[in-house]
């Protein structure tokens, strides 16, 4: 397929893209641990956790944002509690929500492709924060629930459509949080300007 | 933030190595997931909970896993039984059951540091093809243990800091000044890490520093 940007260099990667990466998975799990946060409309608190997710794709791009999440599954892996409420383990990797956690990895890689092939650096216009919710949308939301219902459905036995229609729950959290990822992501970039890899 | 969940003990599968625990980890795992008879993952859960009997590691260690797991096994019988009936929801539940179980042993009874070498084995053959670096993925890890608890206290610092002036605490408001904090530490920490000579300094990459170290020793102990 004939491409109209110039052949991107291969990803090289510096001592700053490696602590990036750590320091993104590191943001993310004190997300998990932090005390639930009342958001916009929404009735109960939620944790910030996915957040990290959409954000760690929008300021870092495809594989450093992939990268950073992956860090963090690994971690869990070893039995470290660094997800929302100290949980941690292989108990929860297998359990009935995994996919949605392993789903991370995909779904900052989706965020940061969408968001590194839409938007502009430095400029928040109208047209860049809606590609940017988009973003967040296709990563955070679309590509995380496509690896965490089908994983809900095999482990307990419910049809695709049953895990769908109990995962739908979570949609309105997740709309809030592309919400808040887009503006973080604004702010952060308004102070510290940094390309999408 | 308790640094892991591992709970010393002595029983056999606090000495068995992460290799065959995870294995079998593995192998049950995909076996629970193709199974869909209820007797069989009765076997699977009743397997499970005589692991986590062997491995004696107290209950009250384990209480807040458990209660989740509880509450996990309940909703996911509530919704089956209601959807599709007893028998399907007696096969989610001891799946879901043994599952998590079988994995919450696992993680009781391993060291975080026994599983960091054998992932390190694990890598090792994607280290010499030059896929994965494992001193990369060691210090990366290194990093984030580092830096959780440093975030959680700038997000603490941050929240008084809005409270102390009646502000409530948005999530924008919390974060992004989190992040940028983070990134202007990034540049430091990135800096530190490369005098020192770590992974990804352009003095290891070049293969200069660990060359002039060699030579440099017979002269310096002669």
């Amino acid at each position: 397929m004939a491409c109209k940007r110039a052949a991107r260099k291969p990803f090289r990667m510096s001592t700053r893209d490696l602590v990036l990466i750590a320091l993104f998975a590191a943001i993310t799990a004190a997300m998990g641990l932090m005390p639930p946060i009342s958001v916009g409309f929404l009735p109960v608190p939620i944790t910030l956790q996915t957040l990290g997710v959409m954000l760690a794709g929008l300021m870092l791009g495809p594989v450093r944002g992939g990268l950073a999440l992956a860090l963090l599954v690994l971690l869990v892996a070893i039995g470290l509690p660094v997800l929302a409420g100290g949980r941690g383990g292989f108990g929860v990797l297998l359990g009935p929500t995994g996919g949605f956690i392993v789903g991370w990895i995909v779904g900052a890689f989706v965020t940061g492709l969408v968001a590194q092939r839409t938007t502009r650096v430095g400029s928040w216009g109208a047209r860049d924060l809606a590609f940017a919710l988009l973003a967040c949308l296709a990563g955070g939301v679309v590509a995380v629930y496509a690896i965490g219902i089908p994983w809900l459905a095999v482990v307990t036995g419910m049809d695709l459509v049953q895990a769908a229609a109990g995962s739908a729950v979570f949609l309105p959290g997740d709309a809030v949080k592309a919400i808040v990822a887009v503006l973080v992501a604004r702010g952060v970039q308004r102070a510290y300007p940094m390309k999408l890899r | 933030m308790t640094l892991s969940l591992y709970v010393p003990g002595e029983s056999p599968l606090h000495r068995l190595t992460p290799g065959p625990k995870l294995a079998g980890l593995a192998t049950a795992g995909l076996a629970l997931v193709l199974v869909d008879e209820p007797a069989i993952l009765a076997g699977f859960a009743a397997l499970a909970l005589a692991l986590l009997l062997l491995s004696r590691v107290p209950v009250s260690q384990l209480r807040g896993q458990l209660t989740t797991t509880a509450i996990l096994v309940a909703l996911v019988v509530a919704a089956s039984v209601w959807l599709d009936g007893w028998r399907e929801a007696a096969a989610a539940g001891l799946r879901v059951a043994a599952l998590v179980l079988l994995g919450i042993v696992v993680t009781a009874t391993t060291r975080v540091s026994d599983l960091l070498e054998t992932l390190e084995r694990l890598l090792a053959p994607l280290d010499r093809i030059g896929l994965v670096r494992s001193a990369d993925v060691a210090l990366a890890i290194a990093l984030v243990l580092r830096f959780v608890p440093e975030i959680l206290a700038e997000s603490r610092a941050i929240r008084e800091a809005r409270a102390a002036r009646g502000m409530r605490v948005g999530p924008v408001a919390l974060v992004v000044p989190l992040v940028v904090r983070t990134l202007v530490n990034a540049d430091a920490i990135a800096a530190a890490i490369e005098a020192r000579g770590g992974p990804r300094s352009p003095a290891e990459a070049s293969h200069g520093l660990q060359e002039s170290r060699k030579k440099a020793v017979p002269h310096e102990h002669p």
